[in-house]
């Protein structure tokens, strides 16, 4: 008796539920399924996202959460993760089988948790929701193994120059498009500034020194069948490299401290006032102006110039969204892919946070406002932004800190670049040959 | 019958006799048979000790017995982020063992300069503590407490902050002591880099972790010191001995189980010591000449994924503190002390 | 033997440690090698204390050795130019900013509470676990006695990233993850094994004769432990208690890799938050970092009184 009752007082609550949130129409997802939204009330995503990317986080969130309600009828149940670990979390959380449904993978992780199977095929879905064409391909590069994508892009930040605009003007300096140039305007401001390191070469900073090897026309590694081998010790390569850290060793327009410096190293300096121009990334001004609002006029960026000419490609790095091949939510967690990657709230992070979305169209409108901080950037992002070989195997390479031991040992005078050059292909081949 | 108040060893503000206490090991000897004591008490049973021990070991067994045994399964496996997504078993046998053995980075650099570094933390750590504590015993109370308190901050400020203090001190473009030895003409920072040599590198790291280190052997030995009776040195000081000697024929043999916990402790923490270098610059793998144990181990593990190689290297470095804490007992405690 | 004439010894003799004895009687009678008794009966010198100047320099080199990297820590908390500080000894001004960033958008508030649960949970009972298996190593022989002491050490051996990956699994198991009793349980295990070496020597300490006495006045072995040694090793356990206090506290991969939701972080995940993929607030670590580190100076005052007393007993007598 009673247990019917509850059953069909259950019953109709869910039906009145049901109709109302059909009835309920609301103005977002006019494009996406009909019946899909609005029928997963009372279930739960859980996601994780990395700490510190946009300052306004939690209220971004908040907003997120709600629009995500009222489309789904779902709850979001967001965790941020500090990243210095995130890698350890997930590699946890896969043995354990406690993955979340949807996380933000940095793109060097992308291949690497889709090579052991942990997240779901997003090819199709993409093409169903009509944005194959429509997504920023250094990110899709980076997602991709064997064909099949596996990750959202969702946001992307690329390495240019960030340099002291008022002493360029003081010292009746152009931005510079090739490499000449670039050293001639370092060592005008040496010149004019003794004081000041001009163009400080970071040891460990790998991404600072790829633009060389690409400019040059070398590369990190190439891919032949199925076997990977390393091209970091070719003919353009060294060349690259030997001009990169010929501005430290030969034309003194770096400094020893530098040998040993991180990106945040640089960045530091910089503020400081230590610096005339830093190979940085597109966040790096927001925080520059944060930091030291006296240099928000003083600052301005360009894009790496190729060595004779045109732009030397640059990383781009940045973040996907992957679905978790374990979670039982898997058409859940791709409206809220959908949802943060595309429309709005792309953009809404890519302003708050200082990055780039991941969807071409929103990255168009970026470059179009022109901003002087944001422009070259996008620019870069855009004509001459690569990807690192998209195999585990070169996770390992960066996990083992090949090229960085390769710059040190350049930058410290206890290698030529030959050499230093022969034995991180040595290494690399030693991992891509296991 | 002894006044139960008077608690073993002295506290920081008085000097107290401590209560009666022959040689503790003599007691537990005069029982007889195994965990018979007293046996002429019948109060002992052999059960007693074992149902002391039952929480602790039940504690320890569970949670750590078995992943202990799963790090060493691990590390004969080559095992990776696939297996541990599959849970499937991938064993080489003793091939982690062999390529790490057979690496002679690790005999050429890391060894060598992972016990260098220990030994020099150690002696260190111990020698500033011992005379930290010296000279605390020294002082008033008030004083005695102000200075506790003050090398307790620095044992309770977090090892990755100190850490990254000590870097920025040590700048070589910005830092204070850069600045300061610039003024005196003795550096020019534009060319100075000692986090990239060696030897400049490790005093830097020494001088991190003796410094959050040496304040538990302070007030270890500080407590220590407290309960040798001042007439002790009083008499020797008739007799003409200077301080030096008093240290060495009195308070040393007294406090040598002291030294002797502190040491083992202190070896087998600074052996791993893994976060002070790593944060260093050039620390974190792109300086192969800094390398130590922690460092190598993380690099060519799990730095890359390599979980069997990195169980495989946990497995040799506890065997090597094992051997090291067995040879420590039998040196430096006596066979009835322990 | 007496530490006069430098043999070793594990602790001083007997005789000196009589309570009640004069003190100038210097060696009670009956001590071996201790001829020097009359003269220091005569002649009760004090000794002589440190020239004033000297104390006066050792205590202001010793502070400033000591607190130097703790004033560099708070004096960049509170500058409102904490990431371009260079060699500045003194801040460029006072701002609370920071700190109001780290509680506020940190969840700081959170975290310390969290924190406080866990270590002091983990203090309380790993001090219970210890002195018992402390009692039973050092009060009775059996065998494998001296092994377990060594495996129980064996504990602070392994590296912990080794560790990781099995013991999340072993937690999973027994259900205890995701919850902030699992982790208190994983940090007793990893004190205990300092714990019970350090409370072995204290209760060794501990002389038989109390006992042996309780005993004759009709005491059983639960009574005796109650009302004699506990109150003696008490200063020992509170000693311990300061070590392990430490190692809840500032444990950071197994309460990042165990805890699930972000409610439940303790205070060293907070910490790594402010440490972005490419930037670092400096400003806001420095701040966290003060705000770990005031409980444990907080506890270690608290404590400090017993502290001396309770190594002392332990250590000497090994």
């Amino acid at each position: 008796m009673q247990r019917r009752s509850t059953v069909a007082v259950t019953g109709t609550l869910l039906l009145a539920l049901g109709l109302t949130a059909c009835g309920g129409g609301d103005g977002s997802g006019e494009a996406t399924g009909d019946a899909a939204s609005a029928d997963h009330t009372g279930e739960t995503l859980t996601v994780w996202i990395m700490e510190g990317t946009n300052p306004d986080g939690d209220a971004f969130f908040d907003e997120v959460t709600a629009a995500f309600k009222e489309e789904t009828g779902a709850d979001l149940q967001i965790e941020l993760q500090p990243w210095a670990s995130a890698h350890d979390k997930f590699t946890t959380s896969i043995a354990g089988n406690t993955t979340p449904d949807v996380a933000e993978l940095g793109t060097t992780w992308t291949g690497e948790f889709a090579d052991v199977g942990a997240l779901t095929d997003l090819t199709d879905r993409i093409k169903e929701a009509g944005l194959e064409e429509d997504l920023v391909p250094g990110l899709v590069e980076s997602a991709t193994l064997d064909g099949a994508q596996y990750g959202m892009p969702w946001y992307a930040g690329v390495r240019s120059i960030v340099y002291r605009k008022d002493l360029f003007e003081a010292a009746g300096i152009e931005v510079p498009t090739t490499w000449a140039e670039l050293q001639t305007a370092a060592e005008t401001l040496k010149a004019a500034n003794p004081g000041l390191v001009p163009f400080p070469v970071a040891g460990d900073s790998q991404y600072g020194a790829m633009p060389f090897v690409w400019g040059a026309g070398g590369d990190l590694a190439s891919k032949d069948g199925d076997v990977w081998t390393s091209e970091i010790s070719s003919p353009e390569s060294v060349k690259g490299l030997e001009f990169y850290t010929g501005l430290a060793t030969e034309a003194g327009l770096s400094t020893a401290a530098a040998t040993t410096w991180k990106e945040t190293d640089l960045l530091s300096n910089f503020e400081q006032g230590n610096v005339g121009m830093m190979i940085s990334g597109s966040w790096t001004p927001g925080k520059i102006v944060a930091d030291v609002p006296d240099m928000a006029d003083k600052i301005g960026a360009f894009p790496i110039p190729g060595e004779t000419e045109g732009l030397s490609d640059s990383f781009l790095g940045g973040s996907h969204l992957g679905v978790f091949a374990a979670s039982e939510k898997q058409d859940l967690a791709w409206e809220f892919v959908e949802m943060m990657t595309t429309g709005t709230f792309a953009q809404e992070w890519g302003n708050q946070s200082g990055y780039f979305p991941g969807q071409t169209s929103l990255l168009e409108k970026v470059i179009e406002e022109d901003d002087p901080l944001v422009a070259p950037f996008a620019q870069q992002m855009v004509e001459a932004g690569a990807s690192v070989p998209v195999t585990p195997l070169y996770g390992q390479i960066q996990g083992k800190k090949t090229l960085e031991t390769m710059l040190q040992s350049i930058l410290s005078g206890s290698a030529t670049v030959q050499e230093a050059a022969d034995t991180a292909a040595a290494d690399m081949n030693e991992t891509f040959g296991s | 019958m002894a006044d139960l108040h008077q608690v073993p060893g002295a506290s920081a503000d008085q000097l107290t006799r401590r209560a009666p206490a022959p040689d503790p090991s003599a007691g537990p000897r005069r029982g007889t048979g195994r965990g018979g004591m007293h046996g002429v008490l019948g109060h002992r049973s052999p059960v007693r000790p074992w149902l002391l021990l039952a929480p602790a070991l039940a504690v320890l067994a569970v949670l750590l017995l078995w992943p202990l045994v799963r790090v060493v399964m691990i590390s004969l496996q080559d095992y990776g982020l696939r297996q541990i997504a599959s849970g499937e078993s991938n064993y080489i046998g003793f091939d982690n063992y062999a390529a790490i053995l057979g690496d002679s980075f690790l005999w050429t650099v890391v060894l060598p300069n992972t016990i260098g570094f220990a030994v020099a933390c150690v002696v260190l750590t111990v020698v500033l503590g011992t005379a930290v504590a010296l000279f605390l015993n020294n002082l008033g109370t008030f004083w005695r407490t102000v200075c506790s308190t003050a090398i307790m901050v620095a044992w309770a400020v977090p090892a990755i902050t100190g850490t990254y203090v000590w870097i920025w001190i040590f700048d070589p473009l910005n830092g204070l002591v850069s600045s300061v030895l610039d003024s005196v003409g003795l550096i020019d920072p534009a060319t100075t880099n000692w986090f990239t040599e060696r030897l400049s590198f490790y005093a830097i790291a020494t001088l991190n972790v003796v410094h959050h280190g040496f304040p538990f052997v302070a007030i270890t030995v500080l407590a220590g010191l407290l309960t040798i009776p001042k007439e002790l040195h009083e008499a020797a000081m008739m007799d003409g001995a200077t301080p030096w000697r008093r240290f060495w024929t009195i308070t040393a043999p007294i406090l040598r189980p002291v030294f002797a916990v502190v040491t083992i402790l202190s070896t087998i923490w600074d052996f791993k010591v893994f976060t002070q270098i790593y944060l260093m610059p050039g620390g974190n793998g792109g300086n192969k000449e800094v390398f130590n144990l922690g460092v190598w181990s993380y690099i060519q593990s799990f730095a890359q994924g390599k979980y069997g190689m990195g169980s495989a290297i946990a497995v040799l470095l506890t065997l090597i503190l094992l051997g090291i804490t067995v040879v420590y007992m039998r040196t430096l405690f006596k066979e009835e002390e322990l | 033997m007496s530490a006069l004439t430098g043999t070793p010894s594990s602790s001083p003799p007997a005789a000196e440690r009589t309570p009640g004895v004069a003190v100038g009687a210097g060696s009670a009678p009956g001590a071996p090698g201790a001829p020097r008794g009359p003269q220091v009966l005569r002649v009760k010198a004090r000794k002589r204390p440190l020239p004033t100047a000297g104390k006066v320099v050792g205590i202001v080199a010793l502070l400033a050795f000591a607190l130097f990297p703790a004033y560099w820590m708070f004096s960049s908390a509170i500058d409102p130019e904490a990431a371009t500080r260079g060699a500045r000894i003194v801040p460029a001004g006072v701002t609370w900013d920071n700190f109001v960033t780290v509680i506020e958008d940190g969840g700081f508030g959170q975290y310390l509470r969290n924190s406080i649960v866990v270590a002091i949970g983990a203090v309380v009972l790993s001090s219970v676990l210890a002195l018992l298996a402390a009692v039973a190593v050092s009060r009775f022989r059996f065998r494998f006695r001296r092994a377990i002491l060594v495996l129980v050490l064996m504990v602070q051996m392994v590296p912990l990233e080794a560790l990781v990956i099995p013991l999340f699994l072993q937690m999973r198991t027994l259900g205890m993850l995701n919850s902030l009793l699992g982790l208190t349980i994983v940090y007793i295990a990893f004190s205990l094994s300092f714990a019970i070496w350090m409370l072995r020597g204290f209760v060794a300490a501990v002389p038989v004769e109390l006992e042996e006495a309780a005993y004759l006045d009709g005491a059983s072995w639960g009574r005796m432990f109650w009302k004699i040694l506990l109150p003696l090793v008490a200063p020992g356990v509170v000693a311990t208690s300061v070590f392990s206090f430490i190692t809840a506290w500032n444990e950071f991969i197994f309460a990042l890799t165990f805890l699930q939701q972000s409610a439940k972080y303790t205070v060293p995940i907070g910490l790594q938050k402010f440490f972005g993929e490419n930037t670092t607030d400096w400003g806001a670590v420095m701040a966290a970092s003060t705000l770990i580190t005031l409980p444990v100076i907080v506890f270690f005052v608290l404590v400090q009184r017993n502290l001396a007393s309770g190594l002392t007993a332990g250590s000497v007598k090994g």
